[in-house]
């Protein structure tokens, strides 16, 4: 007897694994956010007529690029840092700097971004 | 001071699933959350199960998540966590009673990685020991220091998806021997490590290394082994 020991989804996001784990949650998020885009961009090429420009009509969108963007990006700066540490072990005990570092580029790039990608939805 | 604990209880002769109950009990901010949990056991409620036996942060038996993250709860104070305390069992492992799961998983994990010395080769010529120089030692100090309390396996995300991983505490127990330079048994170990239920499910969440009450760097020897198995190197 005893309680199964399945972890649901919203008690794994409710663990408090302070920041190392919020970067593992946000690389999985980018990660599925661009598998659903590249596989609705596909789609969307097959598709003619209204379908296929409702679609496109989405990706095309400024929000929805904001959020791709947020997805490539946040996923290759978070990979590159994971692969560096993982190449040479001895830099794992730095491994917050490391973080601190990836945020401080994650967000000046993506800063930038988001300001161009606004600046041109809204016609400026 | 007034103390809030809300403690997650599962009786499985009367309840199918758990449910949580809150107690006040009159406590000092410098009590360890252990102190608290005897309190409620001791003046409340005695049906209360959870693990425990040195008190002193050496036996690794009362890990338990405190405000949504591992610890052990004998090492940690009432003025770390604040006066609202919420407590329950670890995550990925059977719920045996209220904070008593069961444990019998991870040890198994913990036995595949062959926890003992392994070398055949004669012993040196006074037969006595086999020595070993201190920055030899000094490679594998920090796994020496694992009380094997469960904190790490079960705040793994990796785990938590599948129970089949054998989890960081034994490839702790595994990076403990395979840089022990007195050691004949890494590649055995390598080969293990190197099965599907091994390193590979490591994705560097660090929610190990963050809930390690010894301080050891767990995700630094996950690495260590990951690399020597890629290199076949032991350096
Ligand atoms: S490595 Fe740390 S957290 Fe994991 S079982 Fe050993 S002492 Fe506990
Ligand atoms: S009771 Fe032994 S480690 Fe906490």
């Amino acid at each position: 007897m005893g309680l199964n020991r399945n972890v649901s989804l919203m008690t794994a996001l409710r663990y408090k694994g302070q920041g190392p784990f919020l970067t593992y949650i946000l690389h999985r998020i980018g990660g599925l956010g661009m598998a659903i885009f590249i596989t609705v961009h596909l789609l969307a090429s097959f598709l003619s007529g209204k379908g296929g420009h409702f679609i496109n009509a989405i990706y095309e969108n400024w929000v929805f690029q904001i959020f791709i963007f947020f997805c490539v990006l946040f996923h290759a700066i978070n990979g590159l840092r994971i692969t560096i540490l993982d190449l040479f072990p001895k830099l794992i005990p730095y491994h917050r700097q490391a973080i601190t570092i990836e945020w401080v580029a994650f967000l000046a790039i993506y800063g930038f971004a988001v300001f161009t990608i606004i600046r041109t939805g809204l016609g400026g | 001071m007034e103390i809030t604990i809300k403690i997650f209880r599962y009786d499985p002769e009367k309840d199918t699933r758990g449910h949580y109950e809150t107690y006040v009990v009159e406590g000092d901010e410098n009590d360890r959350v252990l102190d608290v949990l005897e309190l409620v056991k001791g003046k409340t409620d005695g049906s209360l199960a959870f693990r425990r036996s040195c008190a002193h942060g050496v036996c690794g038996s009362d890990a338990m998540r405190i405000n949504g993250r591992n610890h052990l709860a004998c090492k940690t104070l009432v003025r770390d966590v604040g006066a609202n305390i919420t407590v329950e069992p670890v995550l990925g492992l059977k719920v045996k009673k209220d904070l008593v799961v069961d444990m019998d998983p991870f040890f198994d994990n913990y036995k595949k990685m062959l926890p003992y010395l392994i070398n055949e080769s004669p012993l040196p010529a006074d037969g006595r020991e086999r020595l070993q120089s201190p920055e030899d030692r000094a490679r594998f100090d920090e796994s020496t220091k694992c009380i094997l309390c469960a904190a790490c396996t079960t705040s793994c995300p990796s785990y938590w998806a599948n129970g089949n991983y054998y989890g960081p505490a034994a490839i702790v127990t595994a990076h403990r021997f395979i840089f022990d330079s007195r050691d004949e048994g890494a590649s055995e170990r390598l080969h293990i490590l190197s099965e599907t239920d091994g390193t590979v499910r490591c994705h560097t969440a660090y929610n190990c290394t963050e809930a390690c009450p010894r301080d050891i760097k767990i995700t630094k020897a996950i690495g260590e082994v990951k690399m020597a198995m890629v290199t076949g190197k032991l350096d």
